[in-house]
């Protein structure tokens, strides 16, 4: 008989022993059950909003310096983009202007999802032209991002005046409120609602406050499924090589 | 058996695997035995953790997600600062076990492979804590890399390959992309080097107490059947030793992360972005245990021969001597006073890195030009040796009789390295009592004050040799009284834990502390359980 068989049946006080056995199972049960708790919770990813409302964000250069009305160019032929509302999301900052690269006034109109058949109004032009706007710059066809993704300005051999996807070939008309042109997309690129400040071109400044049309592609909705951006003031604008 | 074949013989001889073990290794002061199974208690820790920080982590966007996962990932802050805090605590116990088993002499016949395999992890320990340091692509960890990048990169020829093999090819993706592998891929060699290690343990036998061994090598721990089953024996001490170990692990960080003015170099929270304005105010630190590396690269003729070689000289020479110290100490004595050489080295070795991390940690980037550099060396070197050596002289000629002179030489040096950091922050701090300062006062205060008392109460005997309580000093009904006041405290405890909301660190901090102290009441339970019923 080995040592711990003679112990089982020949248990010194085997009712305090066992309530105290209880004890010491509870209480390692305890905190296995509180440790089931954190990393289960923390495991399964939240579809909650990481935010409870659209910040209000000042576009900024990557010095930290405001955007101005003429630090920006009509008809950039670069790309000019800034992440709205949570990081890696993209959105196109954009100056319209005519064939002449003048100014062009972008007045609110309403925009029609092919998908759906819902309408909504787009926000038109702020800045003292009323012609900067803004849009995501992740196509609602399958999510392609610039370079792919770019506006086409007046002087390019194809889709002047317009925002085109290399991938698929869906097109959107910047002037219309990012309304659909060509397919394969059924959606038009969810507009950005902002506002301007000042009246000296020089000094002026813009803000982003919300987004208005279609959710951002492949997002359950505007506020989930990324990480918030670093500052809760401003977000930076960013120019690369068209 | 003569033709018993040779994995038979590693199975079974002298007992079969797993070994018993000797019932002094359960009993008090027996935890020394058992400070191997601490590191692996804390990496199983580590690996749970890191995979879970594994399902969130973007190397491409490192610190935002490394933020968003601390304050948006429900419990996130709980997991990324006990698993940075795990990290530190296996760093500090993998040294612990070594210098253990430095003091032992357990790297001698037949266990040199199981040394050198422990050499092996301690560097991959070290490794995998850099690179997982900097992942966080906060301001220390961008520090942190381009110290790793001078270093690899003053390689000799193969400088430049080894840099873009561990950082990449200088893009901020490819950086961070590589390492998160690199973290991992040291994780799992620790793994697999740790499996090598603890067979090599089993197959070795456990190091016997000098008493067993007769204080010679080679050194075996046999059965001599009186030894108890490894179930429950064993079992339930291991789980006592996990519990307090983990325990200690959470709680620490969790008060860390609500108390306020933590320095940098223990906050178990990231530090500001790089680009961020406030990373001026950040000084440039590695990470702790990499403090002695960064300080010797400030020495003057450091400076002049290049990061590579004075890393070369700095860590490379302790290395070696580690390495190849099974092979220098090869006499059959385990006793102290036989090996006064080794003992002194490893003391001084002690000394210089613990003098050299807090330098850096005061002074850090400061040059130091080479005649304090050289008194730096050579004076610990010159006063410990010949301590030790007339030490062991005395001992030898019967003219010390203390039986705990090892552990008063012990109290005494921690003692003293601490009044040296005492006067250190002093000194560097010119008087100006900020919270740090304060907090670094008082903890060192804390160690001087409890090695002071240490040291005397050995010194004059105020712990009776051989006279410790035995079992059955609670009556056992006092004993069931301990126990369902920590069974209910551990269901009070639990429920606060499972309906406290997780919104911010706060809270987490305080389910943290709370599942800490479940952790220590189990362990402390099964300590009781196993003094009234086991007799140990």
């Amino acid at each position: 008989m080995s040592e711990k068989d003679r112990e089982e049946t020949t248990p010194p006080d085997s009712s305090r022993r066992n309530f105290i056995k209880m004890m010491g199972v509870l209480a390692i049960g305890a905190a296995s059950i509180g440790f089931l708790r954190g990393g289960i919770q923390n495991i399964i990813p939240s579809s909650a909003p990481v935010l409870t409302g659209f910040p209000s964000l000042k576009l900024v250069d990557t010095t930290g310096k405001p955007i101005s009305t003429n630090s920006l160019v009509v008809n950039n032929p670069e790309i000019v983009t800034f992440d709205y509302p949570l990081v890696d999301e993209p959105n196109f900052l954009l100056r319209l202007g005519d064939s002449n690269n003048k100014d062009v006034e972008i007045k609110p109109v309403t925009v029609t999802i092919p998908l759906t058949g819902a309408k909504f109004q787009s926000p038109g032009g702020v800045g003292p032209y009323k012609s900067v706007v803004a849009s995501s710059a992740i196509c609602q066809h399958l999510g392609c991002v610039p370079p792919e993704i770019r506006y086409h300005t007046f002087t390019s051999s194809s889709f002047d005046g317009k925002i085109h996807c290399d991938c698929h070939g869906s097109t959107y008309d910047p002037f219309e409120g990012f309304k659909v042109v060509n397919g394969p997309t059924q959606r038009p690129l969810p507009n950005v609602i902002m506002s301007h400040e000042g009246s000296d071109p020089d000094t002026d400044s813009y803000y982003v406050k919300s987004l208005v049309g279609p959710v951002i592609y492949a997002h359950t909705s505007d506020l989930s499924g990324g990480n918030p951006l670093p500052s809760t003031t401003q977000t930076t604008v960013t120019v690369t090589k068209g | 058996m003569a033709n018993e074949n040779l994995i038979e013989k590693i199975m079974n001889d002298p007992q079969p695997i797993p070994r018993k073990v000797p019932d002094y290794m359960r009993k008090s002061g027996g935890f020394m035995f058992w400070t191997g199974a601490m590191v692996s208690a804390v990496f199983l820790y580590e690996v749970v953790t890191g995979l879970i920080l594994l399902f969130y982590y973007q190397p491409s966007n490192a610190y935002n997600s490394t933020e968003a996962f601390l304050n948006t990932v429900p419990f996130g802050s709980i997991i990324l600062t006990t698993h940075l805090y795990g990290a530190y605590a296996m760093i500090v116990l993998v040294y612990i076990h070594l210098l253990r088993n430095l003091f032992v002499g357990a790297y001698k016949k037949p266990r040199q492979m199981q040394w050198l395999s422990g050499i092996l992890l301690l560097l991959m320990t070290i490794g995998v804590g850099f690179f997982g340091y900097s992942m966080s692509g906060d301001v220390l960890s961008a520090d942190a890399t381009d110290v790793g990048r001078g270093i690899s990169g003053a390689v000799p020829v193969i400088g430049q390959y080894l840099t873009s093999l561990f950082f990449g090819s200088g893009t901020q993706l490819s950086l961070f992309h590589r390492l998160l592998a690199w973290h991992i891929v040291l994780a799992a060699l620790i793994g697999i080097f740790f499996l090598a290690h603890f067979f090599l343990a089993e197959y070795n036998t456990i190091m016997p107490s000098g008493k067993d061994s007769g204080d010679r090598a080679p050194a075996i721990d046999r059965d001599d059947g009186s030894y108890k089953p490894w179930y429950p024996y064993n079992l339930m001490y291991m789980m006592q030793i996990v519990l307090l170990t983990l325990g200690i692990v959470v709680i620490i960080p969790s008060i860390l992360a609500v108390m306020p003015n933590v320095p940098a170099l223990f906050s178990p929270f990231p530090q500001v972005a790089p680009n961020s304005p406030l990373a001026m105010n950040v000084p440039a630190y590695p990470p702790w245990f990499l403090l002695f590396i960064y300080k010797e690269l400030d020495f003057q003729f450091a400076q002049g021969l290049g990061p590579f070689y004075a890393t070369v000289i700095f860590a490379g020479l302790p290395l070696a001597y580690l390495v190849l110290l099974p092979y220098l100490d090869t006499k059959a004595s385990l006793k102290l006073v036989d090996r006064p050489i080794t003992v002194s080295l490893t003391i001084v070795g002690v000394v210089y890195l613990a003098i050299l991390s807090a330098w850096g940690a005061l002074e850090p980037g400061v040059p130091i030009n080479n005649g304090i550099v050289a008194l730096f060396y050579i004076v610990p070197l010159v006063v410990i040796t010949g301590f030790v050596m007339f030490l062991t002289k005395m001992i030898k000629q019967g003219k010390i009789t203390n039986p705990y002179i090892g552990g008063i030489v012990l109290s005494a040096t921690f003692a003293g390295l601490s009044a040296f950091g005492i006067g250190a922050i002093l000194v560097y701090s010119r008087m100006n009592f900020t919270p740090s300062v304060l907090a670094g006062l008082s903890i060192l205060g804390l160690f001087l004050g409890i090695s002071l008392l240490f040291a005397f109460a050995l010194i004059f005997g105020i712990f009776p040799p051989k006279a410790r309580k035995q079992e059955g000093n609670i009556s056992k009904n006092t004993y069931v009284a301990y126990s369902s006041i920590m069974g209910i405290l551990s269901i009070v405890i639990l429920i606060e834990i499972l309906s406290m909301p997780f919104g911010n660190i706060y809270n987490q901090s305080l389910y943290g502390v709370g599942l800490g102290v479940l952790l220590l009441i189990g362990g402390v339970m099964i300590r009781l359980y196993r003094g009234q019923y086991y007799g140990e």
